[in-house]
């Protein structure tokens, strides 16, 4: 990634507010942030997600689980008509790029498409109102995983959809986040340099769907870094593997999960389980940063 | 203009090639398989200068083309059965957003592995135009015209060719193949409408659309003028052409009965008419090429020549009835005097058609058409 400070951020803006976000919303400020980096010489392709993300650019929009093969028409498209100066561009959320979308993202990748895909990932299905998908974390409560009597939220953990990209060996994985916005920029630059499929993760919290105040959003997804509950990392051509925010010590996820609505009903002994999943993976994650490589 | 020996789907490829196609996209499905192969081989011999991709399954196969040709490339696939099945959500959008893709559809049934037309009509819904065709020369043609069809500004819409599995896709036959000069001159670049590129932005436009339901309808409608024009372009400068475009008519002169088939049907029932007429029995054939937007116009004049006509249905639409049998029934409804109009099931899951069968049918019709008494219950072959 290219480092700057937040003063290096371009002063252009490339997206006009979408009517559909609500207050607080955490996508539509990652499209903000991704496309002053990014510039207008972009298709950018969209399938449905929210908000409605709407940007100075030209657009193309395809059914929901087709991001994957969109991308790759506009792209094949673009290389035969000799257009190597338009990037083709997704900015897709995390049911069109973790669930539905899946097998069109992977085949993609596999196939090294010259594509950028953004995943704006708010942790559920948050157009339809609120239902699950596979980046919903352990125990979050969504509308179709309920809290009651027979039931604590969702059963499993998410999927590690960031390193499945990475198996395939793409030139470029990142995760990252809006309440970091200069490693979020400096992502999305280097990989503007780069051909060949790339992937770039971003939280963006859902005050509506996560249930927290909307003034809090960028607090919300700050503490998610800073507790380990969603670590800052990039991986080099499926090898090098680098994490891009190493705080000394993580803050307890308690601090996390307690401002939000949907992790209200949690146990102590839950919160204890999230922590030990969280350390196991920070170490993991710590380990594999030392060695610099990525194992699969 | 050469002689060419060529199974149909070398004929399908082959049109491709010539009609300059950039993007071609498709997943193996037997019986269009060789069709993937064919391309790619045109493609690695540097005969064809086209981005040919591997997708991983027919969903992406069309949304790829429909993104390809959305920013400006001319763009091919080709599937069969299932895979036409599986493609039927994004074939909503590739006409609804007016993109002029080609398709071929190499015809399997939905209950086996054997050819009739219940996959591409399945698609009736989706707003894609559908023709029917009968021989591997048909096939070559007509994907040709289908670029000029798609891509004439007053269509905009996409083009299945439909041809039946086995019967051609692996079936050889003599194929007069044209000239790419003559070719790139019948059908000149594509050009997207409206432009995608950044320089070309329009903050003001919409950032996507689906055209009206009425609109939509009417410009399907409105592409039969287009078909008889270009087919009728395509006679004067190939020396081919196929009726005029929606249906070809075959000794229906003075014809008290028609039978009306279509696909590889039509060829077999060429000979049954022969036969008949040869007896001095007063029948013809129809094909019936274009099924959508389906001819109204032909079938209330045809019907209004004749006193009977038989539809032979290689589908069903379970629960309805034959599609073309139903349809003709509502062309010819609003005459005064009505002909009789009987169906006919027959080769489904490629259950062969014989002349003798196709013999039996018409001169059911004409009985009809003479007033004995038939049985006026749909049959099925």
């Amino acid at each position: 990634m290219e480092r700057l400070t937040i003063k290096d951020i371009p002063l252009e803006e490339y997206t006009i507010t979408p009517g559909s976000a609500c207050q607080g919303c955490g996508p539509a400020l990652a499209a903000r942030l991704v496309f002053k980096a990014l510039g207008n010489k972009v298709i950018r392709h969209g399938v449905p997600s929210c908000p409605d993300s709407v940007t100075a650019t030209p657009r193309t929009f395809s059914v929901f689980e087709s991001a994957g093969a969109a991308l790759t028409g506009v792209s094949r498209a673009l290389k035969i008509l000799g257009r190597d100066d338009v990037m083709a561009v997704g900015f897709i959320g995390d049911g069109g790029t973790y669930d539905i979308g899946f097998q069109a993202l992977s085949a993609a990748a596999e196939r090294n498409e010259n594509i950028l895909w953004f995943c704006k990932n708010n942790e559920a299905y948050m157009n339809t109102g609120i239902q699950r998908s596979s980046a919903t974390p352990l125990y979050a409560w969504t509308t179709t995983t309920q809290v009651g009597p027979r039931g604590r939220g969702k059963e499993t953990p998410r999927k590690n959809l960031p390193f499945i990209i990475a198996a395939h060996h793409v030139p470029y994985v990142a995760t990252a986040s809006i309440a970091f916005p200069t490693d979020l920029i400096g992502k999305v630059l280097h990989a503007k340099k780069l051909k060949g499929f790339r992937y770039i993760d971003i939280l963006c919290p859902c005050p509506t769907g996560w249930r927290f105040d909307p003034s809090r959003t960028i607090e919300v997804a700050r503490l998610a870094v800073q507790t380990g509950m969603w670590a800052l990392y990039e991986i080099i051509d499926g090898r090098e593997f680098r994490l891009t925010y190493k705080p000394k010590k993580l803050k307890p996820v308690e601090e996390y999960l307690k401002i939000q609505g949907r992790f209200r009903h949690l146990t102590d002994r839950e919160i204890e389980e999230i922590q030990r999943m969280v350390d196991e993976n920070w170490e993991r994650l710590l380990k594999l940063d030392e060695m610099g490589e990525f194992p699969l | 203009m050469t002689i060419e020996v060529m199974v149909g789907n070398k004929a399908a490829a082959t049109a491709a090639k010539l009609s300059r196609v950039q993007v071609a996209v498709a997943f193996p499905v037997t019986p269009q398989t060789t069709i993937v192969e064919y391309l790619n081989e045109f493609i690695t011999k540097g005969e064809m200068d086209c981005e040919f991709i591997n997708v991983e399954g027919e969903l992406s196969a069309q949304v790829v083309v429909q993104a390809a040709s959305r920013v400006g490339a001319r763009t091919f696939c080709c599937t069969s059965g299932p895979g036409c099945l599986y493609m039927h959500h994004p074939m909503h959008d590739t006409s609804s957003l007016r993109l002029p893709v080609v398709m071929a559809v190499v015809h399997r049934g939905n209950k086996g592995m054997q050819p009739d037309h219940t996959d591409l009509m399945s698609h009736i819904m989706t707003g894609w135009i559908q023709w029917y065709v009968e021989n591997n020369q048909e096939v070559l043609d007509s994907i040709i015209m289908a670029y000029r069809v798609a891509e004439d500004m007053r269509v905009r819409i996409p083009i299945a060719v439909g041809y039946d599995g086995y019967i051609l896709s692996y079936t050889a036959e003599p194929v007069d193949v044209p000239e790419q000069e003559e070719v790139d001159d019948f059908l000149p670049p594509y050009k997207p409408m409206p432009s995608l590129m950044p320089e070309d932005f329009d903050p003001k436009s919409p950032m996507w659309w689906r055209v009206p339901w009425e609109e939509h309808h009417k410009i399907i409608v409105n592409a039969k003028e287009v078909i008889k024009e270009v087919n009728e372009e395509f006679g004067k400068r190939f020396g081919r052409s196929y009726g005029n475009g929606l249906v070809e008519e075959y000794r229906c002169e003075d014809a008290e009965a028609v039978i009306v088939a279509m696909g590889t049907i039509a060829s077999t029932a060429r000979d049954a008419i022969d036969n008949l007429r040869a007896e001095g029995k007063p029948v013809g054939l129809v094909k019936l090429k274009c099924l959508v937007p389906f001819p109204y116009e032909d079938f209330q004049r045809i019907g209004s020549e004749v006193r009977a006509i038989g539809m032979i249905d290689r589908n069903v639409c379970l629960g309805v009835g034959g599609v073309g049998h139903t349809f003709i029934r509502n062309a010819i409804y609003d005459l005064e005097e009505r002909p009789k109009v009987l169906g006919f099931h027959a080769g489904l899951a490629g259950k062969e058609v014989k002349v003798s069968d196709i013999e039996r049918m018409a001169e059911k019709v004409l009985k009809a058409a003479r007033g004995e008494s038939v049985s006026p219950l749909v049959e099925w072959v």
